[in-house]
Order: C-alpha cells, then sequence, then structure tokens
C-alpha cells in the first residue's frame, strides 16, 4: 500500500507540474485533486485489490509496459498539446476528449461516480443544495451505513467481472484504447467510442474483428458481447479490434426490398415508397417468426481438405444453409444440409484469389468464433460478385439473429438521432465558451452545455430543477478522457489485456486539453476545508446512492464534503463570481470533481457529458487501474 | 286478399307425419305464419330457434317482418320448419372430433363466429369451414371407430366474454364430461401410431395440394344454403395464416389447434421441410407430447388451470427433485469422477479407446492416467464452453458414447467419451450439454437435463425391446416424423437424430415449446401458400397460382418454379367476372392479370385474396372487435370493389 501511495503522489505531482506549466493560471486551478483523491482511491482498491494484483501479474511484461507507455505518451501529448494549444482551447475545452490519461485517473474516478450516484440518488440528493435541509445525523448514518453495504455488495459483483483492454484502430490510423468489461455490448462500447471520437455517430459504424491469418473481418453485431468473443483470440493473435463505418450493416434495413425482392429488377426497387419498406419490414421481421430472404442460386464451395471449388445450388432456409445435390430437385427435401448457424458465425474474406484459389475475391467463410486459424472445419464459399456476397452474408445474418437484428438496428438509430442533437448543442455550447477569461456567463455555458445558461440564473432556479437526474441519464460521466477506458473500480479476477503498441493516441491532441482551463485557481484543499457547513448535509445523501464505486464511504467527513458537489459548485461559482450554473445537468457530473477540485473544474466537465450516452459503462474510476497498474508493475520489476 | 294453403313441413312432428296446411293470404308476414303453424301443431316447446325454410329455392325466410308476397312465397312453396341450430359433427385440426350445434342459418362466417365462441377460440375469422376429404369411401369404419366428443347440449352464449371456472370458460365445467372436451381443445393429443399416418391421405404434389381448396365454403352462405345437412361432417381449419395477436394467456385452445394443423400438416408432408427441419419437428413433438401428459396430472387435481401455473408447479416439482440442497450442505462444487473411454480420431491413427480418470468440474473435464493419479496435473484439460455435444447413442449395442466437438484456435478437437451404462451416460451427457452452454452442474437445469436424458433412452430401449408395446412413457419416434422419413430411416437410426435435436429444446416450457413449433413451421419457406390451379388468360396451360398473405405467386406445373411473384401492396383493384367466372387484378405499373379457376371456384380465390386483405387491416388496439361487415365487403364479391 505504501508503494502505492508513493506512486501516486508521485503521479500527482506529476500531474501538478504539468498543470502548472501549461500556465493557463487565470483559468486553471491546476488538479486540486491531490490531497483528496488519494482517500478515495486507497478504498478503491483495498477491495478486491489482490484479485486484480494477481491477474496483472499473469500479464506479459511488455503489456504492462505498453500499457504504461500509453499513459506516458499520453502524458507527455498534453503537454505539448497544452503548450500550443493554450491559447485555443481556453473555454472550450471541455468537450475534447482530456489527453492525458492520468489526469483522468485522477479526476475520473470521483466525478464518475458521484455522477452516477446522483442519478440513483437523485432523487434524494439530487435535489438543490441551497435548500439547506438537513438530515438528522441518525439518518446520515444510517444511510452511509447502508450504502457501504451496497457498495460492499457492488464491489463483490464487480471483482468478478472480466475486463480486457482494448486497442481499437479506427480508420483514419489511430486508435483509441478502452477498457471493456464482459457486461457491456458492443453497443456500449460503440457509444464509448462515438464520445471518444466524435464521429458522425451514425447507425453504420461498427465494431469489427479481424484475423490476418485467415483474412477474415467481421462486424460485431450491437447485442454481442464484446469480451467473449476476444477473449477467444490466441496469445499472440495478430487480430484487430477496428471501428469503422459499414455500409452493409443495416442496409437490409433500409433498403429491405433490395433483400428480400432480390429477385425482382434493380430498377422498380430503386425507387421504392418508404411505406412499403416499412411494410415489407413489418411483414418479415415483426411476425411470430422471422423470415429469412429467400436467398438461392449458385455458389462456390471449397471442398474439403482440397484446393479446389465446386459450384452447388445453394438455399438459405431459417433453419441453416443448404445445397441441392446432383441430379436432385430444389425440394426441401432432397436438400442437403451445409451447415446450420447456431454455432458459426459468418465472414467476409479478403483476397482469397490469391490465398485459396477461390474463383473470385467475393467470398466468406462460417466457422466456430473460436476457430483461428485454417481448419476441416471452416466452410469456404466463393460469390461471383460483392453483391451476391453482400446477399448472402446479410441472409446468414437475419437467419442467425433473427429479430434481434432489427432490434439492434432501431436502437442505433434511436441513438443516432439522440447522439446528433446533443453533439449539436455541445457544439453551440463551446463555441459560446470560447472566450478565455472566465467570465460568469461564459462559464456558465460550458458547464451546462446542453442547457443554456438562459434558464438558470439564481440557485433557486436551479434547486427548482433538479437538474442531476436528468442530465444524468443522457449526460453520462465526466467526458474529459476519451482515451482513458472506463476502468472499472474493482479490480477484475481475471483481466486480460490485450495490449498493443501504445501508438498514436496523439490524435486526441488535436482536442484540446480539458479540464485546465476552467479550473478555478483556489487551492484544492483549502477549498475542502472551505466548503460551507451548509453543504455537508446534501452530500450525504448523494453519497449513500453513490456509494457504489469510486467514494469510498468510510471517512464521513471528508466524503461528505466530497458528495456535497452539486449544491457546493453552484455556491462556490456564485460566491467565487462564477455564475451559478444555470443547467441542471451540469451538477450531476460536477459533484465529483467538485469535492475534489475547485468549483470550476466542474464546470469544464460538464460540458461533455451530453455527449456521453452511456454513462454507467464510461463510469469506472480510471484511478483504480492505474493505481494497480502501477503497483502490479512496480512489483514486477522490484522481483 | 285471397286465402290459400301453405304446405309446411315440420319437422319436430316426425319424419313420417304429414306436411301441415295453413291457410294464409299474401299480405301475410313470416311472423304470423309461424304464428299459426305453431297453434297448428298443438305442441307446447320452445320454438324460438325454428325458422322456415323454403326447399325449392334453397333459403331461409328470416325476416319475420316481410310478407309472403314479398318474399316471392306462392302456394306452390314448399316451406321448411326447422330449427336454425343443428348438431354437426366437426373435426378438429387435432383430428379428433365434436359434435355440437352450429348455426345452419347465418352466413358461415357467422356461424364460425358461434363455434368458436364456444371452443374458446379468439379470431374466428382466420378460421373456416371445409369438407371433409372423401367421406363417403371411409364411413363405414370411420364410424364405428371414431371417438366423438359431444357439446350439443352446451347452449350457444350470446355474450363474447366469459367467466372463467376452474380455468376454463364456465360452460365447459359443468361436467366432468365437458371438461374433459375442454383438456381435448387445449392439450395436445397423443400422436398417432405410424401406421395410421401412413394411412392418411397425403399430397403428393403441388396439384395435390391444389384440392382441398376445392372444399372451403362459402363465407357469405349459410350451411343449408351449401347443401350441409344435420349431422354432416365439416372441418374446422385455420384458412388464414395470418395468427393476429397470439397470447398464451388467452390462446390455449386456438395455440394448441394450431400447432395441431401445423404438425398434421408437417406429418402429411402438406409443406416440405428439410431432413434437419423435421428432427427438430420430431424433437419438438415428443417435448410437447411428454408435458402434455405430465400436465394432465398435474391439472387433474386442481381442475384445468391454465397453462402456465400448470407449468410453473411442474417447474417446482422440478426443482424439488434436484438434490441442490446437498450440494449446499457440503458446500462444495460440484464434480463428476468416474473411469471413462476416451477416443480421438486422428488420421492415420488405429487407436482406439483408452480409459482414464475423468474428472468433470465447472464446465471442463479434466482426465487422469488412473485414479491414483488425480491430485496431480491432468493429462489434459478440456474446456466444454461452445462446444458441440452430440450423442452417439445405441441401446441395445450398450453403446454410449458423447462426441464432443471442441473449438480450438486450430479447429475443432473431436473426442468421444465412452459411458459404461446409461445412468453414467445421462450425468456426463447433461453435464456436457450444459457446460457447453456454459452452465455448471450447479445449475438447476441439471438434474432435469438428466431425466430427459434417461427418458429418451428408456424410449429407445423400449422401441428396439418391443416395438409393438407402447407405454406412456415411451412412444415410436417414427410417429413423430412424416412417412417419407418412416421409410428412410428405421427407429433405431432416427431416435439418435431425433434425441440430438431434442437437446437443443428439452430445456423448453410447454408453452414454448409449442411457440418454438409454429415458429420454425412459419419460417418454412413454403408456409402459408395457399395453392389453386388456374388458367392465365392468354395462357394454354394450367398453373398453379399460390396466394400467401402478402403475396401471389405464379407457380409453372411443369418445373414447380416460382414464376413471378405479385404483392398485394402493388394492387389497385380485383374482380370477378361471374359470368365466366374469371378473376382479374390489376397491379401498379398498368399490370393486370386475369385467370380462370380450374378445379376450385373462383369465389374461393376471391375469397382468399379479399380475406388476406381482410387481415391486414387489423390492428392490434381493435383486436375485440370484428368488423364482419368489411370482411364480407371484401370476400363476398358482390360489388367490384
Amino acid at each position: 500500500m505504501d508503494d502505492i501511495d508513493a506512486m501516486f503522489s508521485d503521479m500527482l505531482q506529476e500531474m501538478d507540474l504539468l498543470t502548472q506549466s501549461l500556465g493557463a493560471e487565470e483559468e486553471s486551478a491546476p488538479l486540486p485533486k491531490p490531497p483528496s483523491i488519494p482517500d478515495p482511491q486507497q478504498m478503491n482498491f483495498s477491495i478486491g485489490f489482490t484479485d486484480f494484483n494477481a491477474s496483472l501479474h499473469d500479464l506479459e511484461d511488455n503489456d504492462l509496459d505498453a500499457l504504461m507507455a500509453d499513459l506516458v505518451a499520453d502524458i507527455s501529448a498534453t503537454e505539448e498539446k497544452f503548450a500550443t494549444e493554450q491559447d485555443t482551447l481556453k473555454g472550450s475545452a471541455p468537450v475534447a476528449p482530456i489527453p492525458s490519461q492520468p489526469q483522468d485517473n485522477f479526476s475520473l474516478p470521483a466525478s464518475t461516480d458521484t455522477s452516477r450516484h446522483a442519478t440513483s440518488s437523485n432523487s434524494i440528493a439530487a435535489p438543490p443544495p441551497p435548500p439547506a435541509s438537513k438530515p438528522s445525523k441518525e439518518e446520515l448514518e444510517e444511510q452511509i451505513k447502508a450504502d457501504k453495504i451496497k457498495l460492499a455488495l457492488e464491489k463483490l459483483k464487480e471483482a468478478k467481472v472480466k475486463k480486457l483492454v482494448v486497442k481499437v484502430e479506427i480508420m483514419d490510423g489511430s486508435s483509441k484504447t478502452l477498457m471493456v468489461d464482459e457486461r457491456q455490448t458492443v453497443r456500449d462500447v460503440i457509444d464509448n467510442l462515438f464520445e471518444k471520437t466524435h464521429c458522425d455517430c451514425n447507425v453504420d459504424w461498427c465494431v469489427c474483428e479481424t484475423n490476418p491469418d485467415l483474412q477474415t473481418e467481421r462486424g460485431f453485431e450491437d447485442h454481442e458481447n464484446l469480451v467473449e468473443p476476444l477473449s477467444t483470440w490466441t496469445r499472440d493473435t495478430e487480430n484487430k479490434v477496428l471501428f469503422q463505418e459499414k455500409k452493409d450493416k443495416y442496409d437490409v434495413f433500409r433498403n429491405p426490398q433490395n433483400f428480400y425482392l432480390w429477385k425482382k429488377d434493380k430498377k422498380s426497387l430503386k425507387d421504392m415508397k418508404e411505406k412499403d419498406k416499412e411494410q415489407l419490414l413489418e411483414e418479415n421481421f415483426c411476425g411470430a417468426s422471422v423470415i429469412v430472404p429467400d436467398l438461392e442460386g449458385v455458389l462456390y464451395l471449397k471442398e474439403d481438405g482440397k484446393k479446389s471449388w465446386k459450384q452447388r445450388y445453394f438455399l438459405l432456409r431459417a433453419s441453416g444453409l443448404y445445397y441441392s445435390p446432383k441430379g436432385k430437385t430444389k425440394a426441401s427435401r432432397d436438400l442437403v444440409c451445409l451447415v446450420q448457424f447456431d454455432n458459426v458465425n459468418v465472414y467476409y474474406c479478403k483476397e482469397y484469389r490469391i490465398k485459396y484459389k477461390a474463383p473470385t475475391d467475393h467470398c466468406f467463410i462460417l466457422k466456430h468464433p473460436q476457430i483461428q486459424k485454417e481448419s476441416q472445419y471452416i466452410k469456404y464459399l466463393c460469390c461471383d460478385d460483392e453483391w451476391t456476397m453482400t446477399l448472402w452474408v446479410t441472409g446468414i445474418r437475419i437467419a442467425k439473429y433473427g429479430k434481434q437484428l432489427y432490434d439492434n438496428y432501431k436502437a442505433a438509430v434511436r441513438k443516432a438521432a439522440g447522439s446528433a442533437t446533443w453533439a449539436n448543442r455541445s457544439l453551440q455550447a463551446s463555441s459560446s465558451a470560447s472566450t478565455p477569461s472566465p467570465t460568469p456567463k461564459a462559464r456558465a455555458a460550458n458547464g451546462h452545455a446542453p442547457q443554456p445558461a438562459v434558464e438558470t440564473k439564481g440557485s433557486s432556479n436551479q434547486t427548482s430543477f433538479p437538474p442531476p437526474p436528468p442530465s444524468m441519464e443522457t449526460l453520462p460521466p465526466p467526458p474529459p478522457d476519451p482515451m482513458m477506458p472506463p476502468p472499472p473500480p474493482a479490480p477484475p479476477s481475471a483481466t486480460k489485456v490485450n495490449k498493443f503498441p501504445p501508438p498514436p493516441q496523439f490524435p486526441q491532441s488535436s482536442f484540446p486539453p480539458p479540464p485546465m482551463d476552467d479550473l478555478p485557481p483556489p487551492p484544492p484543499p483549502p477549498e475542502d476545508s472551505e466548503l460551507p457547513p451548509d453543504f455537508l448535509p446534501p452530500p450525504p445523501p448523494i453519497f449513500s446512492s453513490c456509494g457504489g464505486e469510486a467514494l469510498p464511504p468510510p471517512p464521513p467527513d471528508p466524503i461528505a464534503s466530497l458528495p456535497p458537489p452539486p449544491p457546493a459548485p453552484q455556491n462556490f461559482a456564485s460566491a467565487g463570481g462564477a455564475p451559478p450554473p444555470p443547467a441542471p445537468p451540469p451538477p450531476p457530473p460536477a459533484p465529483a470533481p467538485a469535492a475534489n477540485k475547485p468549483a470550476g473544474s466542474i464546470r469544464k466537465v460538464a460540458p461533455p457529458p451530453p455527449k456521453r450516452t452511456t454513462p454507467q459503462l464510461a463510469a469506472p474510476s480510471g484511478g483504480d487501474l492505474m493505481s494497480e497498474l502501477m503497483t502490479a508493475m512496480q512489483k514486477k520489476r522490484t522481483q | 286478399m285471397a286465402a290459400w294453403d301453405l304446405t309446411v313441413t315440420v319437422e319436430d312432428l316426425g319424419p313420417d307425419a304429414p306436411p301441415l296446411q295453413i291457410s294464409v293470404a299474401s299480405d301475410l308476414h313470416i311472423g304470423g305464419v309461424i304464428l299459426k303453424l305453431v297453434e297448428q301443431t298443438n305442441l307446447k316447446k320452445d320454438w324460438s330457434d325454428h325458422a322456415l325454410w323454403w326447399e325449392q329455392k334453397q333459403q331461409w325466410l328470416l325476416r319475420t317482418g316481410w310478407t309472403l308476397d314479398k318474399c316471392g312465397v306462392h302456394a306452390d312453396a314448399r316451406l321448411v320448419f326447422t330449427p336454425q341450430h343443428k348438431p354437426l359433427r366437426l373435426g378438429l385440426p387435432n383430428g379428433a372430433t365434436l359434435k355440437m350445434r352450429a348455426c345452419f342459418s347465418s352466413s358461415a362466417f357467422r356461424t364460425v363466429m358461434g363455434i368458436c365462441r364456444v371452443l374458446n377460440l379468439r379470431h374466428p375469422e382466420e378460421l373456416s369451414l371445409l369438407r371433409p376429404v372423401d367421406e363417403k369411401k371411409k364411413k363405414k369404419d370411420k364410424d364405428s371407430s371414431e371417438e366423438l366428443y359431444d357439446l350439443t347440449d352446451v347452449p350457444l352464449t350470446a355474450g363474447s366474454v366469459q367467466a372463467l371456472y376452474n380455468g376454463m370458460p364456465a360452460h365447459f365445467a359443468d361436467s366432468p364430461k365437458t371438461e374433459a372436451v375442454y383438456k381435448m381443445l387445449s392439450v395436445s393429443l397423443p400422436s398417432s401410431a405410424p401406421e395410421a399416418i401412413a394411412k392418411l391421405y397425403r399430397p403428393a404434389s403441388v396439384v395435390d395440394k391444389t384440392h382441398i381448396h376445392t372444399r372451403w365454403l362459402d363465407s357469405s352462405r349459410s350451411l343449408m344454403q351449401q347443401g350441409i345437412q344435420e349431422n354432416d361432417k365439416l372441418w374446422l381449419r385455420f384458412k388464414y395464416y395470418t395468427f393476429h395477436d397470439m397470447d398464451p394467456k388467452y390462446d390455449a385452445v386456438r395455440l394448441t389447434q394450431l400447432y395441431e394443423q401445423a404438425r398434421w400438416a408437417i406429418l402429411l408432408e402438406d409443406i416440405d421441410c428439410t431432413e434437419e427441419e423435421m428432427m427438430l419437428f420430431g424433437a419438438l413433438q415428443y417435448h410437447i407430447g411428454k408435458l402434455s401428459l405430465s400436465q394432465d396430472m398435474v391439472s387433474s387435481c386442481q381442475g384445468m388451470d391454465d397453462l402456465e401455473s400448470a407449468l410453473k408447479s411442474l417447474e417446482v416439482k422440478m426443482v424439488g427433485d434436484s438434490n441442490s440442497t446437498d450440494m449446499l450442505e457440503s458446500m462444495t462444487a460440484p464434480e463428476l469422477n468416474d473411469y471413462l473411454k476416451i477416443f480421438r480420431p486422428k488420421r492415420l491413427t488405429l487407436k482406439g479407446y483408452k480409459q482414464y480418470w475423468c474428472k468433470f468440474q465447472d464446465t471442463s473435464i479434466s482426465y487422469y492416467k488412473s485414479k491414483e493419479d488425480r491430485y496431480g496435473e491432468p493429462i489434459q484439460q478440456l474446456n466444454l464452453k461452445g462446444c458441440e455435444v452430440a450423442p452417439d447413442v445405441n441401446v441395445a449395442g450398450q453403446k454410449f458414447c458423447i462426441k464432443l466437438l471442441i473449438p480450438a484456435p486450430e479447429g475443432m478437437n473431436e473426442i468421444y467419451l465412452r459411458c459404461e451404462n446409461e445412468k453414467q451416460y445421462s450425468q456426463w451427457m447433461a453435464a456436457c450439454k450444459l457446460a457447453s452452454k456454459g452452465l455448471t452442474l450447479l445449475d438447476i437445469s441439471y438434474q432435469s437435463e438428466v431425466k430427459n436424458i434417461q427418458t429418451f433412452l428408456s424410449m429407445q430401449r423400449s422401441n428396439s425391446a418391443a416395438p409393438a408395446a407402447q407405454t406412456d412413457d415411451s412412444i415410436n419416434t417414427h410417429s413423430l416424423v412424416s412417412p417419407r422419413y418412416q421409410k428412410k430411416y428405421k427407429p433405431k437410426q432416427l431416435t439418435p437424430r431425433i434425441l440430438e435435436a431434442y437437446q437443443n429444446v428439452a430445456q423448453l416450457s410447454l408453452t414454448s415449446a409449442i411457440l418454438k413449433f409454429l415458429q420454425i413451421w412459419q419460417a418454412l419457406p413454403d408456409f402459408g401458400i395457399s395453392y389453386f390451379m388456374v388458367r392465365f388468360k392468354g395462357s394454354r396451360k394450367d398453373e398453379v397460382l399460390g396466394i400467401a398473405n402478402n403475396r401471389l405467386i405464379r407457380i409453372d406445373l411443369g418445373i414447380g418454379d416460382v414464376v413471378k411473384t405479385w404483392r398485394y401492396n402493388n394492387m389497385r383493384q380485383w374482380n370477378v367476372n361471374w359470368d365466366i367466372r374469371q378473376v382479374a387484378i390489376e397491379f401498379d405499373g398498368n399490370i393486370n392479370i386475369a385467370f380462370s379457376c380450374v378445379n376450385a371456384d373462383c369465389k374461393v380465390v376471391h375469397e382468399y385474396i379479399g380475406g388476406y386483405i381482410f387481415m391486414s387491416t387489423r390492428s392490434r388496439q381493435q383486436s375485440d372487435t370484428l368488423n364482419e361487415e368489411l370482411f364480407h365487403k371484401l370476400t363476398g364479391g358482390h360489388e367490384a370493389l
């Protein structure tokens, strides 16, 4: 533990230096956290730490090194960024992903946690801090106790959750590293990536895996869990996870006629009315059972264990892929089943003309997901042209996943629509905030990006809006760290790090360095002490609800000061000259940071939230991961 | 006005009684005629259901306010005074015959509504009546063998909402006899003997499949008008393959009957499926049959509860059976430990099975050279998560093998485990099965899985030992598949295949199993297509027109290929030229088709198309109210649309 502390303070000091070097004195109080943070974090790892540690030991040195290198790279990247971009950043910073991981680690845990809590608790605590109605002490204590229990339970659960650090390559050549736990669906991961990449969030974005051995690529379906397929990769794999737009991912729902009426001539299908499309979807996806496109036609099948490809007449049915043997009719009873879809996935292949002497390069294979190398258990198929291939692959996906696919699509559409509006809003907000010197107004804007200052002028307003809750849902946790994976606080019993070289995390650099600008100057420690007593009461409730993750309940007093953030920030703001944050939204995220940091910091945090759609996922505190990693590394080295 | 004599036969006076002559005038209304008639019979009874049937014109005189003149009745008319509701022998989708009263005077559509109300079937618009096949030939043996359920004493109630009593509509709770009828309706019947299935009529071609559609009754005319007599037999079937708002909670009878209809369609090769699909259908039938039997026992004590609660108690029973409590007591993770023979087929090796000490823990099998080595490092550990498990069993030959295909990066590892006996096999097999899904021996389904495997094995045993004798538990697997597969496979070959498919469905509850069966049925490519032999205008040969819920399909008889499909949502209008009996349809883009029907009445085709369009107008909100008027408008064919 001592080691850890030492590591921490080291890190924190580094951070301090960093922030100070940034120099934007006016705007930024350097991250205030140092003093206050350590406690919570300690708490965190005390739970389940050994597990995580153990699992880290399993990692190869270079994995750890790589991860570390990443982090360091991030720091330096931020430094550079700050140096160069200081001027520009100022107000708007928050929106951008926070470049420096270390910061994230520290700041995140607190902020995320609180925000989460806030959500859950908002009914209780969220309300306006100002009212200063203090719960009786007993109540508080009880609350705290209950929260502790909750926390403990949650930690227990969390400890069993498997997590992976995944490097995701993005089309532009950059990559993002994020932590994915086994409960997360691909949808969650995509949402996460949306926040980190600021892409257009359309429904075509897709997380894919590639296998260079087999030269395959497959887009994960949104409902799949990412960890499971990834954990079947071999240790020395060169497989990659890509984040890219795939037109064919949901094409069947945009143009169902091309798949369901593929026999008709293309012209008549082109200008099909939306209404007719909808009806097609209704007919095929909304009945008691999903209707699979009635695909049939000649495909080439690579013969088992041979190099030759044979033409066969294939038919797709809900129950599997069939072909009609030579000399037989297409009647169902004569069909031979090539494969059923329960245990296999379908993969696009590249350049099979060379690799396997396929008749064309439009090939797909069907294989068990765990098979990673050439095998007789893989079914190789080849189509005449690309469209035919898309048709069959999509058909097979429909047969395999059925209605789930349609549900995924609808969810994706909703998501895309939602994020589009958020993106717009945050853009506006950031632009308005562009002035470096934090005038009250500007600050407010930053903080509450989504909801312009107009609404809230006085604290009284705030009280009326229970801002935290609403914002919470849409605005997840602290936006800042694009890079930082949402490292879950609890150490996974079995963590596997699929780490790749630290590479290009720089893309981030393009984003304004987040936090610093807004940070109010007040030195952190003082703040805590300064917190008016009034505020204290509110916090406890919040805290309790939040209790879950990062904020350890133990030291009631300090904690108390932490939780209250929502109210506190506002007060501070007003007190410090900062405009009362109008936006209810910011409060939630803010709370945590507030505790640790000056009120100013809160604001900056706020802006990003809008984008985040899925807070919880991101939530896990970065701090844990970092600290644990460091200890693990240290131990390794000392050994 | 001059009085004249009207001849009326009153059925209630007996078959030999002479017709009554009553003196009437042309301006006497029908109600008056009936009044006179009743007075003259001197019989005291409830005449309220009686009405006048005009024999020569084959029509009912139901409007009591109309005068004889207006109805066109003159002295030469021979009228019959007869009840409107008469007993009918109804062939149900499940093959049972039910005797019940049905209305002979209203449109067949209404009659079906009435029948469905009694049977507690929702959405009667999806069903209709048709004349049975080959009734005459088989009449002799059928009458003797046929088991008749009788509901004739049950009055037809007018109210649509019926109180439930003991989980069934109140009118079924009257007597044990009617309770038995409800059970027959709502619980799937045991499979028939394979010989019986083989004897039933099966369509051998698409042309054969067109014949059934020549037999549908006209929905807009009454049963009497269509020549149906008292005590005649009619089939009640789902006619439109679009099942609105299916809800297991309210649709016990509907679901069961639909399942039965689907099952028979598959067994009688009315709809084609592949071998793999047939095996799955077979497995589901077996599972449903078994659960239905056990449901009987549960429900016999507490009346017929609805499916769900019955299932729940079943579940509780199963959980209670498992020795999960033991497991908890010992607080150790359960394991299986035993000597098994392992065989890994490899090319170019002739090694056979070798015995190892095997330990099953969590989702893995570890094996050791011997029991003594079990604390050391295993020779190998196999993680079964995600693997494929297949049985390789021959009870007669005492062969109990489990074939495992374990995925690995390089491909699948094939491994056979050979067990000594049924007990060992069922335990290990169940464990493998669960492990492949990522579940451990701790899972509550383990014990029931073991049991399922045992019952299935015992089924195979009794088959091979005494094929003729059938106990409740065991059924001949031949009765689960269509005659084609009965011929293709011996029971010995068939059972393992069905067993294999069965592994995947054994955990389903009764309702989910039925729903799954229907789902697979509805996903068949040929599902829901009704075939008609037609001749297209301008064509010289007969072709087949397939009518489905969303499209029309033109099929070439020669090659059996789909030539063209037209979707209803492109349809502008359709109409029938009754003089030349031709159906003409216009689609978007000036596409016009016209055809005449070769063997069915073109009214049936017309009604089918209109019916499907009607079905598509139903929406979730108004599911309770049936727009009868619209139905007749769409299917009646009296005016072009």
